[in-house]
């Protein structure tokens, strides 16, 4: 790996890489700006565009509803509105930020207007090099945890945004509030799916 | 149930005090009122009533409008809470105010409160073990602390009554170091449990690997439904599955037609008439008016948890007692006991993946003691021993987080059950130590102007090297069960953690060196007895609730029946 890409790459995990306001604004009256059709409590129009696009990219339609179907990126907005304290909050903003103007940097748009080509790319490296979350037992993480970056805080929370969702909790999942009874060894195919609640 | 009788202004006189109503306080409550005395029971929360009360006991994640995180206002109550990482949205309403009950900590600690009609009762874990005369003659045996005034047969009819009224699951097996309770048949090991438990308990002479006693009904008992794995136990159990004073103990109580329950009732201080030699009832503040009150009783029970019963005997000053009822030995308030916690391993079970298992139970594994139960267990690394917990079962699309992966293929992936996993984490025994000590902070008060607590304690080297070994063998029990990716683990918590304060307030045989005798009585008032976590001379390393409920109810047999010949 080059110096170069090294920068690059750590702008993109750690938000490093600054791309001016004014710069930004230049680019983007060029062309064409990307709207969401809902009224967000909390983003601007340009983060709530790279949320939508980040979690149907993370969780697209497929046989299964995607991200979006399931209003994902309506209910992130939400959250980070009312249950995320001010600081969290900036945080937030400021690594959204971050992360446009990185794409920025390196493939010459924000997240959104990239092919789906760069934007696997962008991912992928973010897997790559992001740090994992610790196991948890009883409600807290066992051993000690490194700092998890904002992608895969984002994609954990994208991920428990879609499944905790009623259409997928309720008709996709094996859903079952009132169990009755624990039969501990029975065929998954009796089952189907991961249990959802 | 209920209507409870609220309204304790009328009449402010009765047989019997209660300071509490959590797991002891509604068993002392039950036994006095079923044994005739007219009973008033002082609540510094509200009333929560069995179902009436469990505004969130059905609710699905999508049933509200943050699926169950908490908003920064709900965060801001608990600053000290939230390191459990037990309060959720769904259960903040049973978690104490941390702002207006302030308490100092000299070193970390964590301290759970539940300020409600059946305080930390609706929050426990419910696992119920049975101690042993290991236990109780541990102190005596290896010098550390006092020794327990009671043996095992001194408390064993009492297990067994409170275990036949509370409902109490497991498997009996015989083990001296664990006695078997009366149990209602014990929930299921799933796969991966009954595989691990075949592989250590060959592997291991001598090491057992049993589904966890908890009190929680496997058949219907009095009325109350059998569990029925929801495990939502935290928000309250529309069906009294589980044993709460809310369900079981306080409707007993109130049955009786002898139970008045006082909410907004803070504790002041117990009066202590120097006339008399006894305590003549207790001075309370009503947290909603701010007004001072008193209640006169013959007897008085202190269950206002381990912590809370303390600070109140602290503050109940006389010149016959300048340093605290019942004070005479300067060890009120020493002595403070938990169990260390988050120290274990975890790995992934092969093999079992066309396997899954039905329903969310509420209960784990248990392994029991089994180092220092006699000369060939014996280790010279540390004295007492320690337990784990832990359970089996197959991770969800919360793995997803960590998978290097994403897409239409990574989202259906998992939708589909991950790994079996496995894990188990240990409790020590905490040794009884004079240095870790709480006292009064007359710097910080309270939203009523009182003094709060000062904690002071922190693990001895006794802990720590057991935690060593905790870590040792959980390791190399999953290495020998034939897990894979195994990962131990020790967190470094607190003490408080463990959420089992015990002791500050102990029993003894000597007046001179314990706060309590061998009946729960406070040395030097008589009339006044201490049946929470406060009484413990030493800690075990097995959940303690389940002997606070038998002391409780042996304690408060004993003042009926010492009433009942005038010695009170």
């Amino acid at each position: 790996m080059n110096r170069r890409n090294a920068l690059r790459r750590t702008a993109l995990l750690a938000g490093s890489a600054v791309a001016t306001p004014t710069l930004l604004s230049l680019l983007q009256s060029c062309k064409e700006q990307k709207r969401v059709d809902w009224v967000p409590q909390f983003l601007n129009q340009d983060q709530a565009v790279f949320l939508a696009s980040f979690v149907d990219t993370i969780l697209p339609r497929t046989e299964t509803p995607g991200a979006l179907d399931v209003k994902v990126d309506i209910f992130m907005d939400l959250m980070y509105a009312k249950a995320y304290d001010q600081s969290a909050q900036e945080y937030v903003k400021a690594e959204i930020d971050k992360f446009n103007a990185a794409c920025k940097d390196e493939y010459g748009s924000v997240f959104a207007d990239l092919s789906e080509e760069d934007k696997t790319a962008v991912l992928k490296k973010a897997e790559a090099e992001t740090a994992k979350f610790n196991p948890g037992v009883w409600g807290t993480a066992v051993g000690e945890q490194k700092p998890v970056a904002f992608y895969r805080q984002l994609k954990s929370m994208a991920l428990w945004a879609y499944f905790s969702s009623e259409e997928v909790g309720k008709n996709i999942l094996s859903y079952d509030p009132i169990p009755g009874e624990y039969l501990g060894c029975i065929p998954l195919s009796d089952v189907g799916n991961t249990w959802s609640l | 149930m209920a209507n409870f009788i609220i309204d304790a202004k009328k009449e402010m006189t009765y047989d019997a005090i209660v300071i509490g109503s959590g797991i002891s306080g509604g068993w002392a409550a039950k036994e006095l009122c079923e044994n005739g005395l007219k009973t008033l029971v002082l609540e510094r929360g509200r009333i929560v009533e069995h179902v009436t009360d469990y505004p969130t006991m059905t609710l699905d994640p999508w049933d509200t409008e943050l699926r169950g995180s908490l908003t920064p206002e709900q965060k801001a109550r608990h600053p000290k809470g939230i390191r459990s990482g037990f309060i959720g949205a769904n259960n903040e309403h049973f978690h104490a105010n941390d702002v207006e009950n302030p308490y100092t900590e000299v070193k970390p600690f964590l301290w759970v409160r539940a300020h409600q009609m059946g305080g930390r009762s609706l929050l426990w874990g419910k696992q119920c073990y049975r101690w042993s005369d290991l236990d109780f003659e541990a102190n005596l045996k290896d010098g550390h602390g006092v020794d327990w005034p009671i043996r095992y047969k001194d408390i064993a009819p009492w297990y067994t009554h409170v275990e036949k009224f509370a409902g109490i699951s497991g498997e009996a097996l015989g083990l001296p170091q664990l006695p078997d309770s009366h149990f209602l048949p014990p929930m299921e090991l799933n796969c991966v449990e009954k595989h691990v438990k075949e592989r250590i308990e060959k592997e291991y002479n001598g090491r057992n690997m049993i589904i966890g006693r908890v009190a929680h009904l496997t058949e219907p008992l009095n009325g109350r439904g059998k569990c029925q794995f929801r495990n939502r136990c935290d928000r309250g159990c529309p069906y009294g599955a589980y044993f709460s004073s809310n369900a079981v103990t306080l409707p007993a109580a109130n049955a009786t037609g002898n139970l008045t329950i006082r909410p907004f009732s803070i504790v002041q201080s117990i009066i202590y008439d120097e006339t008399t030699g006894k305590a003549s009832g207790v001075r309370i503040i009503d947290s909603e008016t701010s007004e001072m009150l008193e209640y006169q009783a013959k007897i008085i029970f202190c269950n206002a948890s381990t912590l809370s019963t303390t600070q109140i005997l602290m503050n109940s000053t006389s010149d016959r007692f300048p340093n605290g009822l019942g004070n005479d030995s300067g060890e009120l308030g020493h002595n403070l006991m938990d169990h260390t916690y988050r120290v274990g391993a975890m790995g992934k079970v092969e093999g079992f993946d066309d396997q899954y298992y039905k329903g969310r139970r509420p209960n784990g594994i248990y392994i029991p003691r089994y180092y220092n139960l006699d000369e060939q267990t014996k280790t010279d690394r540390f004295v007492r021993g320690f337990g784990f917990q832990g359970s089996g079962g197959r991770a969800g699309w919360g793995a997803g987080s960590n998978q290097e992966n994403f897409g239409g293929e990574f989202k259906d992936s998992l939708m589909k059950p991950g790994p079996w996993e496995f894990f188990i984490t240990g409790f020590a025994e905490c040794l009884p130590n004079h240095e870790n000590k709480v006292y009064l902070n007359k710097e910080v008060l309270d939203k009523w102007g009182q003094p709060t607590l000062s904690i002071d304690a922190e693990w001895g080297e006794n802990e720590l090297a057991m935690n060593k070994v905790i870590r040792e063998d959980a390791k190399e029990m999953l290495e020998r069960a034939g897990l894979q990716d195994i990962m131990d683990f020790d967190n470094e918590h607190e003490m408080g953690y463990g959420i089992h304060e015990m002791g500050t307030a102990r029993m003894g045989r000597d007046p001179k060196t314990s706060v309590l005798n061998g009946n729960n009585q406070v040395h030097g008032a008589k009339n006044v007895f201490v049946t929470d976590g406060a009484c413990m001379t030493s800690s075990s390393c097995v959940n303690p609730s389940l002997t606070y409920m038998a002391l409780t109810a042996r304690a408060a047999n004993f003042a009926v029946s010492e009433l009942k010949k005038n010695n009170l």
